[in-house]
């Protein structure tokens, strides 16, 4: 029993950091250019096509690592200047119809290339043994990808935190204006805020392949709507929020599984979303936002 | 120092700023006076870039502020304290001050620091609280701050003392003058217009987006209908 609690645990909290690395992202786009992108878990996608096509081409996993953080970043900028930059001030709706069809396009553009079959991603044999710890074991896999996920957000907040870019964002996100006459170039700032939660998002697709060991071109969409629940738990707009929604939401979706009757676990979704309806019942500003601020 | 020649300026199918035409000298403290949309605000976001004039010049020494990237403005040296104070809430009261000193990389030198202290001994207490639980005074005096540590050739003040009880508008009239005394040029938006020219060396009294009247603040303290339309005498 201890171990399969710890496995479930184990299981949890690397679904969970995969769910906050796409959530963070989503959060910090929200935050700064008040949109919610539906193109973003498409990210996903990207990140594990982009992984795979260097498995193939024998490239070291490390330099992959370094790889997808970079393609990653360059298509987050790409859909920012393209998409984003012209809508800015447009209405709300305008906006998120487009980042709809962004990932519609994105989606139906990896089908016609990559076609709908899916591929099998492994990690390294190594990855895929389990480690043992007293009476209780876990998979090397989802210990690397609980502990990189740990790395990558140490990262992130020291630079949100402890950088001039970081002040300038945040700054940016609260009071686009004020920014500005503080001598912010606000669209370089705004596409920074985009290229750093692609990255993590694309960095997430790479984890992801490994864990699930298919991918396909329509593997974004799961992820980018859980990323959106994460961020509603946590409060839209908040780093830290996205973060603890995302490990929440994957601890809960674990727990339901494991802890309910064998024959409810195909309706594990449904558990989730329920979460969402139930927290936006009792608090609808997320969890772990005290306030939200309306801009004026 | 500020040369502004025939501004027009639309904000959407308004026509905001007829044929503005003012200037303010190296070492001088200019008031600008007037009723709520006159165009005193859009005047000074126009001058940071903010806004675009359809016609008309605006110069800041060399830099032609009507083209120019906002960004560009702000290294250039005119710093615009915007109406509403606009300080980063959520942004501690360092963090603020380190916005200040953007364009220059973030660093504060000691010496500005220190002396931004004595300005405002409040600011070194709560340097390490978010901003938006400072009260408005102290709110009006982080501004102030940032747009100091932004070291301004030219200073753009955007009424200040809007909002303020009495006690801080005390003290934020107090630091104008002690900027005034300094030689940093400043342009100054008032409703406080007794206030405003009673300190100002030349004062401006805007009028349906033009500019109606203009003297030395004496002159224009004096002024019958300056005196019955700002100064509130009967």
């Amino acid at each position: 029993m201890t171990q399969y609690l710890f496995q479930q645990l184990v299981n949890g909290l690397a679904l969970g950091s995969l769910y906050a690395l796409v959530a963070i992202g989503f959060s910090m786009i929200y935050g700064i250019v008040r949109l919610i992108n539906f193109a973003h878990g498409d990210l996903v996608m990207i990140g594990a096509f982009t992984s795979l096509a260097m498995v193939v081409g024998g490239v070291p996993w490390p330099l992959i690592l370094l790889f997808v953080l970079v393609v990653g970043a360059m298509a987050g900028v790409t859909i920012g200047a393209v998409i984003f930059r012209p809508l800015l001030g447009a209405p709300q709706v305008t906006g998120f119809i487009a980042t709809l069809a962004v990932s519609i396009v994105i989606q139906n553009s990896a089908l016609m290339i990559l076609t709908g079959q899916p591929r099998n991603f492994l990690f390294p044999a190594v990855m895929r043994e389990r480690v043992t710890f007293g009476t209780v074991q876990a998979s090397v896999t989802d210990l690397l990808i609980i502990g990189l996920t740990l790395v990558l957000i140490a990262g992130l907040f020291f630079v949100v935190y402890r950088t001039r870019l970081g002040v300038a964002m945040r700054a940016t996100a609260e009071n686009l204006t004020a920014a500005r006459l503080m001598g912010v170039a606000v669209h370089r700032t705004i596409l920074a805020a985009f290229a750093i939660g692609s990255a993590l998002a694309a960095t997430a697709g790479l984890l992801w392949g490994g864990k699930f060991g298919q991918i396909d071109p329509l593997l974004g969409f799961v992820p980018g709507l859980k990323a959106f629940v994460a961020c509603v738990i946590g409060g839209v707009g908040s780093i830290g929020g996205a973060m603890l929604g995302g490990y929440i939401l994957g601890l809960a979706e674990v727990l339901f599984v494991g802890l309910l009757p064998q024959e409810f676990s195909g309706y594990r979704d449904s558990f989730v979303f329920g979460l969402l309806i139930v927290i936006l019942l009792l608090k609808p500003s997320g969890l772990f936002v005290r306030h939200v601020e309306e801009r004026a | 120092m500020l040369e502004v020649e025939g501004l027009n300026v639309w904000r959407g199918a308004t026509h905001v700023l007829k044929d503005v035409s003012f200037t303010v000298a190296a070492g001088e403290l200019a008031a600008l006076i007037g009723a709520n949309g006159a165009g005193k605000s859009t005047t000074l976001l126009t001058l940071s870039g903010l806004l675009r004039a359809r016609s008309g010049s605006a110069r800041f020494g060399t830099l032609d502020l009507t083209h120019a990237k906002p960004e560009r403005i702000v290294k250039a040296g005119l710093i615009h304290c915007p109406e509403g104070r606009q300080i980063f809430q959520s942004l501690t009261v360092a963090e603020n001050l380190a916005m200040g000193a953007y364009v220059r990389g973030g660093r504060i030198a000691p010496e500005t620091m220190a002396e931004i202290h004595t300005l405002f001994p409040i600011l070194k207490e709560r340097e390490g609280v978010a901003a938006g639980t400072l009260s408005g005074g102290e709110q009006m005096m982080l501004a102030m701050a940032r747009a100091l540590i932004a070291s301004p050739k030219l200073l753009l003040l955007d009424e200040p003392s809007l909002g303020l009880a009495p006690k801080a508008v005390e003290t934020i009239f107090d630091v104008i003058e002690a900027l005034k005394k300094r030689g940093i040029p400043i342009l100054l938006i008032e409703q406080n217009a007794a206030m405003a020219l009673d300190i100002a060396d030349r004062a401006y009294v805007m009028e349906q987006g033009r500019i109606a009247l203009s003297g030395t603040g004496r002159e224009l303290a004096g002024n019958d209908r300056v005196r019955q339309f700002y100064l509130g005498a009967t």
